[in-house]
């Protein structure tokens, strides 16, 4: 019987169903991968076993009992630890205090005692190799000696599981090495990883099993012997396409709109060069942390630090000036629209006419018949369902609310659009209208740049897309050549078959 | 429910008006009568105390019983010390929509009164400029009280945009040092003289003793702030940083000159305030306006701006300087120790949050359960 089970687990988000049904089992003392298409469920697996969300259905049986994690605490009870990407611990503390924060020794008086503190964190640290100073302020490690830390957290505090999510995004090489070295010492010390990762190199040098997962399904669990990477990316695949053929194909693309030369900005991305014509819809995949709303907002002129050249019509824009590009067209509707898409607190009229403000007054005047007007045509035109156009945005669903973030560049009238994440949380009516909005856009002879990780979107809706890893380009696949398979080789930096 | 009720109702501030007629109903009721003397306009013009003959046949001075709170005298005398909040509270609502604090409101309403009245002081009937025609003295010290406020107001917002320090850290300091300025400049002392004509203006009256400048400056500042808001292109600025900043930003909003224009703002409304003080005063010392960031705040807040940022209208603010001032009369009214106004004021500022905190939860989970 396997170590650690997972029985019909169900776990629902508002407008999203995260996990379906899941059932598989992990061995004793192995690294197990989870892999899947970012929205797949590995996360939000993961994050249940370690307490962080709650299952709506199904059950966890640890070692032949069944277990309930409710909260992080109960899950460390149990023995589950999670090494997060991030904000794990209290920056502004020492590793020895962040290490023992939860049971710090105390001496005479309820004080600290400090030697105590000191001792047991350099035993924790010595337990798994590491050397790092416990007198050391977390917030000035680099991220692989934070995430050792947090496995020294782990191990110390007894551990049987650790869930690593994503261990080696932003580690550099000599890091990584170190912890592959980590992970397979404590494999042998009988402690089961559980490994969420789309990288599949790392993977198949690391795992001894792994579970595939598509739209929060189960698709296979299978030992890395008896499997290949084309057979893992063929499992990770295989959506519904929502847009078979998109109307603007039959134009063929008309004047040259945006011209990015040599785009590059220290620590995001370097030497990004393309161009988007008028008619087109360009798409750019890559995976999570490739660098492509970066590269999308450094076009828009929101990265000071960028260099190189974007030429909007023809004209050099000014780098680092959102104004130079709203004037020259350019609009972005941004990839969290309610962090930077939206303003919550603000109406539907207020959200919808705020990028066209200055088309819309007259000597500081806001002319609110004209306002009306144009946000009426615009929420008519993409369907906006709201009880009135003075409803306050943030009750509104994802979907209207998207609609009405692309509606704002929309009434600004801008030619060269940037749609990053178009479709994210919102449900499959709402991304169909969407597809076809963009199409018509297009049709209409305006340029468009989709950025997207979900790959049936671009393969759908793009006459060609182009494809970034680790903040470069790794390739442009025109349209006859899409599938699946080989843009996800490509994001992944595998060979063709 | 007949339609113009309803819409009423819907009002945004048709709460507060509730909350001040319920305060004016509970002053009225609970605060007593008083005789007060009756007076009448003589033969020479000046007013003159009539005089009644009693049951015994002597001649006293005629009373009549009027309600302690609900008197002319009274009302006016509210109206008049609501002005001066008022005022301010409208500009302090930008500031709080836009998503920051203005603390160096009562220190910039001290300093421009002192600077103001040491120029009009110049042209007063014992100043070195006597000679001047007035009109142009009292324009001199009328523009440095309200230029030096705006200025104050302006660096303010400087500091804000170009260090990046949250405003509660620099108004905080600049309401130190523009009061340490203040004292620094007058030594102390309390700076009078004015030319007579200034103060004559500012304290016309009609009635008994409804003051219609101060009143009239609250309604034309209330009236520009509430255009301001709700019509300009700027105003709706202000509520889209205040609301979120980065999605303003990210809309083409140059966010860092809406900042700087909201604390020029402020600074302005506490430069006109301190100017009407001038005039019906007659004097100006470092010590004036203090605690007034507490007030004015309080009024803002009180009137629906939210400290989060990007809630919040002019016309509330006024309504909130009014129940403010009006808690601050009917401590006087009903006889209870002026040092618990302070507290009164105190807990009524964390109240309204609280209730406002609420309703916002109230409407949320009923939305919660309408997408659920």
């Amino acid at each position: 019987m396997p170590f650690l089970e997972f029985h019909h687990l169900t776990k629902r988000f508002p407008g999203a169903l995260a996990l379906n049904d899941v059932s598989f089992g992990i061995e004793r003392g192995t690294c197990h991968a989870l892999i899947g298409e970012n929205g797949a469920g590995k996360s939000t697996l993961g994050k249940i076993l370690a307490g962080v969300h709650t299952a709506d259905r199904g059950e966890i049986r640890l070692d032949g009992r069944t277990v309930h994690p409710a909260n992080p605490l109960v899950a460390r009870q149990l023995g589950i630890a999670m090494v997060h990407q991030e904000l794990a611990f209290c920056p502004n503390l020492s590793v020895a205090e962040n290490l023992c924060l939860g049971d710090l020794p105390r001496g005479a008086f309820g004080w600290v005692d400090r030697a105590g503190l000191h001792d047991r964190a350099c035993a924790m640290l010595a337990a798994i190799g590491s050397t790092i100073d416990p007198a050391t302020l977390v917030g000035t490690l680099s991220t692989g000696q934070e995430q050792l830390v947090q496995i020294a957290a782990a191990v110390g505090t007894g551990a049987r599981v650790i869930v690593m999510d994503e261990p080696t995004s932003s580690l550099s090489g000599g890091e990584t090495r170190e912890l592959f070295r980590l992970v397979r010492e404590l494999k042998g010390r009988g402690i089961t990883l559980i490994y969420v990762s789309h990288r599949m190199e790392e993977i198949f040098a690391l795992c001894d099993a792994v579970t595939v997962l598509r739209d929060g399904c189960h698709v296979a669990t299978e030992s890395v012997a008896g499997t290949s990477p084309q057979r893992v990316v063929q499992q990770m695949i295989g959506r519904d396409l929502l847009v078979q053929n998109p109307r603007h194909l039959a134009r063929s693309p008309d004047t040259e709109l945006l011209r990015v030369e040599q785009l590059a900005s220290p620590g995001r991305f370097s030497d990004i060069s393309f161009r988007v014509h008028a008619g087109e819809i360009v798409g750019l995949a890559g995976l999570v942390g490739a660098g492509r709303s970066e590269v999308a907002q450094a076009v828009f002129g929101l990265d000071p630090q960028a260099t190189g050249r974007v030429m909007a019509k023809g004209r050099e824009l000014l780098p680092g000036s959102i104004h130079a590009a709203l004037a020259a067209g350019l609009g972005l509707v941004p990839e969290d629209r309610k962090r930077q898409g939206l303003v919550l607190p603000l109406n539907c009229r207020e959200n919808t006419s705020l990028a066209a403000l200055p088309l819309l007054s007259r000597a500081g005047w806001v002319r609110r018949a004209a306002e009306r007007d144009l946000v009426q045509r615009y929420a008519g035109r993409l369907r906006v369902k709201t009880p009135s156009l003075e409803t306050i945005i943030a009750s509104l669903s994802g979907g209207n609310q998207q609609k009405l973030a692309l509606a704002k560049w929309l009434a600004r009238d801008c030619d060269i659009l940037i749609v990053d994440e178009p479709t994210r949380g919102i449900d499959v009516g709402a991304k169909a209208e969407i597809y076809q909005l963009l199409d018509e856009l297009a049709c209409e002879g305006k340029a468009l740049l989709v950025i997207s990780s979900e790959l049936p979107e671009l393969i759908g809706l793009c006459g060609r897309i182009l494809v970034m890893r680790d903040g470069r380009l790794a390739g442009e696949v025109p349209r006859a050549d899409f599938s699946e398979a080989a843009l996800m080789r490509l994001m992944a930096g595998l060979a063709a078959a | 429910m007949p339609s113009p009720l309803r819409s009423a109702l819907r009002f945004q501030e048709s709460g507060l008006v509730l909350v001040i007629l319920a305060l004016g109903v509970l002053l009225t009721v609970f605060s007593g009568s008083v005789h007060t003397p009756v007076f009448a306009v003589g033969p020479e013009g000046g007013r003159q105390r009539v005089f009644t003959t009693n049951a015994a046949g002597e001649q006293v001075p005629a009373t009549v019983e009027r309600n302690k709170f609900l008197n002319a005298q009274n009302l006016a005398q509210l109206a008049k010390d609501t002005s001066f909040i008022a005022i301010m509270a409208v500009g302090m609502s930008l500031v709080i929509i836009s998503g920051g604090i203005d603390l160096s409101v009562g220190a910039i309403y001290a300093l421009a009164s002192v600077l103001g009245a040491i120029v009009l002081n110049h042209f007063g009937p014992d100043g070195t400029a006597a000679s001047v025609p007035p009109w142009l003295g009292v324009t001199l010290g009328a523009g440095t009280c309200v230029g030096v406020a705006a200025l104050c107001g302006l660096i303010n917002g400087g500091l804000i945009v170009a260090l990046r320090v949250h405003p509660f850290i620099i108004t905080l300091g600049a309401m130190a040092i523009l009061r340490g300025l203040a004292f620094v400049v007058t030594k102390g002392q309390s700076i009078g003289g004015f030319p007579p004509a200034f103060r004559e203006i500012v304290r016309y009256e009609v009635g008994n003793g409804l003051s219609l400048v101060p009143l009239g400056v609250m309604l034309v500042v209330t009236f520009v702030g509430a255009i301001y808001l709700s019509r300009l292109a700027a105003g709706r600025r202000v509520y889209a940083i205040g609301g979120n900043e980065l999605a303003a930003r990210f809309s083409g909003i140059r966010v860092e000159r809406v900042k700087l224009g909201v604390y020029l703002l402020s600074g302005l409304a506490a430069g006109i305030a301190a100017l009407l003080s001038l005039g019906y005063y007659g004097a100006a010392t470092s010590g004036d306006g203090q605690g007034y960031e507490l007030n004015v705040i309080a009024a803002a807040v009180v009137g629906g701006a939210s400290l989060t940022g990007g809630r919040g209208t002019a016309p509330g603010a006024v309504l909130g300087a009014l129940v403010i001032q009006l808690i601050g009369s009917g401590i006087v009214i009903l006889g209870i120790d002026q040092n618990y106004s302070q507290i009164i004021i105190g807990s009524v500022v964390i109240a309204a949050v609280v209730l406002d905190n609420f309703n916002t939860w109230l409407a949320r989970r009923r939305l919660a359960r309408q997408a659920g």
